[in-house]
């Protein structure tokens, strides 16, 4: 679904990413992970066709992302880390209207919308202004943009961000059932929820990745380590020592 | 072709979701009818070519607010992420954008049709020369509204847009008060330069080919840097 082979981003002096390599295959939750500044949003952007690479390339579903970006938005559901709302819209309109822009056919658009209300539970607030919504419905409405166009990719960053413990179970719970027939890439400052999320943990810092492997083999690989937070502090101080 | 429509709709309906856009028309059209009604009443005339040109100078203070936040609040609440990540082109957001709020401004100029109702009903005005003179306005409030898209483009901060194109409307709008300080070709660019001498003709009821090129090329040039502006700060983030 995706290859990054030796992605390089650089801004001015300062090396966001320096040969990132990896791949990802259709239908795994990815969970991204790093400290702040470490590279994840430029990376996500670069996934996204936002931002380009300075060197290297990405490959989503076979289509180079800086020649055929069109084809690849298509192909993608992006929730950056604010979420990017029209707070004068209602949820309802704000979802028309990315339904309009991102090509669902007009004759699909009621029923999708319909339908991603109901899979982020926002029926009840549908006619709502969006500036009126709780933080937690933000976000909700944030990820119903995302899937609106029913994307192979869906990419979240920091979708938990700022969230009571309610919501953020009943984010976490709603990014599990949207990984039903796509491919999920998210990144997360909580630990313990990539790893009750993520299938596969790609750990970045500065700008480099230092752990691409599946969850589970990692817990195993780093024994007595028994979280994801022990050994992400593990990583982190090794390399602060060094 | 459908998206440009889709954001120009959407530009179109959030104005009228806040209550700027409602003051702005009742401000606009209340301050219009008093120049309509001194001028009338002064000249004794059925002409609305004073009003023009009244309503041009007001256009260099109205249009910067009307278009500080198009692309500038965009940026600053993080929906241009939204919108650079859809399967649209950097064109159509441009064009989208400058035709929702063309489409706002095209009812302000609307509203001022009740002024050739007026004249009409009081004498017999040249009917071709008034037209002209609405198209020109219109013409001339479609190339400012370019010039406030293209600064919106430049900043996140409103203020700053909106200082930015009254910095350019200004210029343009009284260059011509430089040139009896100059002579020769620099007399005559700046002559060119001037909004002010372009809409005369129109006022006036001359259609002249030149200053349709000095209005289309202002705003094709204006929204080409609109989209260059777009593309470079995505290389710069």
């Amino acid at each position: 679904m995706i290859i990054s082979d030796n992605v390089c981003k650089t801004y001015g002096h300062f090396q966001a990413l320096s040969n990132v390599s990896f791949e990802i295959k259709k239908g795994e939750i990815v969970g991204f992970l790093g400290k702040n500044g470490a590279g994840k949003t430029s990376l996500m952007r670069i996934l996204t066709t936002y931002l380009p690479a300075t060197s290297g390339q990405v490959f989503i579903d076979g289509l180079d992302v800086a020649k055929h970006s069109q084809k690849v938005r298509q192909k993608i559901g992006y929730l950056p880390e604010t979420p990017p709302l029209y707070t004068d819209m209602s949820v309802r309109d704000y979802l028309r209207f990315a339904a309009e822009i991102k090509d669902v056919a007009a004759k699909q658009r009621r029923r999708q919308i319909d339908k991603v209300l109901s899979q982020c539970q926002l029926e009840q607030v549908q006619r709502k202004t969006i500036s009126t919504l709780s933080k937690g419905y933000k976000q909700r409405v944030g990820i119903a943009q995302a899937i609106i166009h029913e994307p192979q990719l869906l990419i979240l960053d920091e979708p938990t961000s700022g969230l009571d413990p309610i919501q953020n179970l009943q984010v976490r719970k709603l990014i599990q059932d949207l990984n039903y027939d796509r491919t999920v890439i998210f990144s997360s400052h909580t630990l313990a929820e990539i790893e009750q999320v993520a299938e596969r943990v790609l750990m970045i810092k500065s700008g480099e990745i230092i752990v691409d492997e599946s969850l589970q083999s990692l817990l195993n690989k780093n024994q007595p380590c028994d979280s994801l937070e022990d050994i992400f502090i593990q990583y982190h101080s090794k390399e602060s020592m060094a | 072709m459908n998206k440009i429509y889709f954001i120009a709709k959407k530009e179109l309906l959030s104005n009228f979701k806040s209550p700027m856009a409602y003051i702005v028309l009742l401000l606009t059209i209340s301050i219009f009818n008093i120049f309509f009604f001194m001028i009338i009443e002064q000249n004794r005339e059925v002409s609305l070519q004073d009003v023009f040109q009244t309503m041009e100078f007001m256009f260099v203070f109205l249009v910067p607010l009307l278009t500080m936040r198009l692309l500038s609040q965009e940026k600053s609440s993080g929906t241009m992420e939204f919108l650079m990540t859809a399967p649209l082109s950097n064109s159509a957001i441009v064009l989208g954008k400058y035709l929702g709020i063309l489409v706002f401004f095209s009812m302000i100029i609307a509203m001022t049709g009740i002024y050739f109702v007026i004249i009409e009903f009081f004498g017999q005005p040249d009917r071709l020369t008034t037209l002209s003179g609405f198209f020109g306005i219109w013409l001339e409030g479609a190339f400012f509204i370019a010039i406030g898209l293209m600064t919106s483009s430049w900043t996140q901060n409103q203020i700053v847009a909106a200082m930015s194109c009254y910095a350019i409307l200004f210029a343009l709008y009284f260059s011509i008060s430089f040139t009896p300080y100059v002579s020769g070709p620099i007399e005559v660019f700046i002559q060119q330069l001037s909004t002010l001498k372009h809409l005369e003709n129109f006022v006036a009821g001359i259609i002249n080919p030149s200053d349709f090129i000095y209005y289309f090329s202002g705003i094709g040039l204006c929204l080409i840097i609109t989209r260059i502006s777009i593309e470079n700060r995505l290389l710069k983030v």
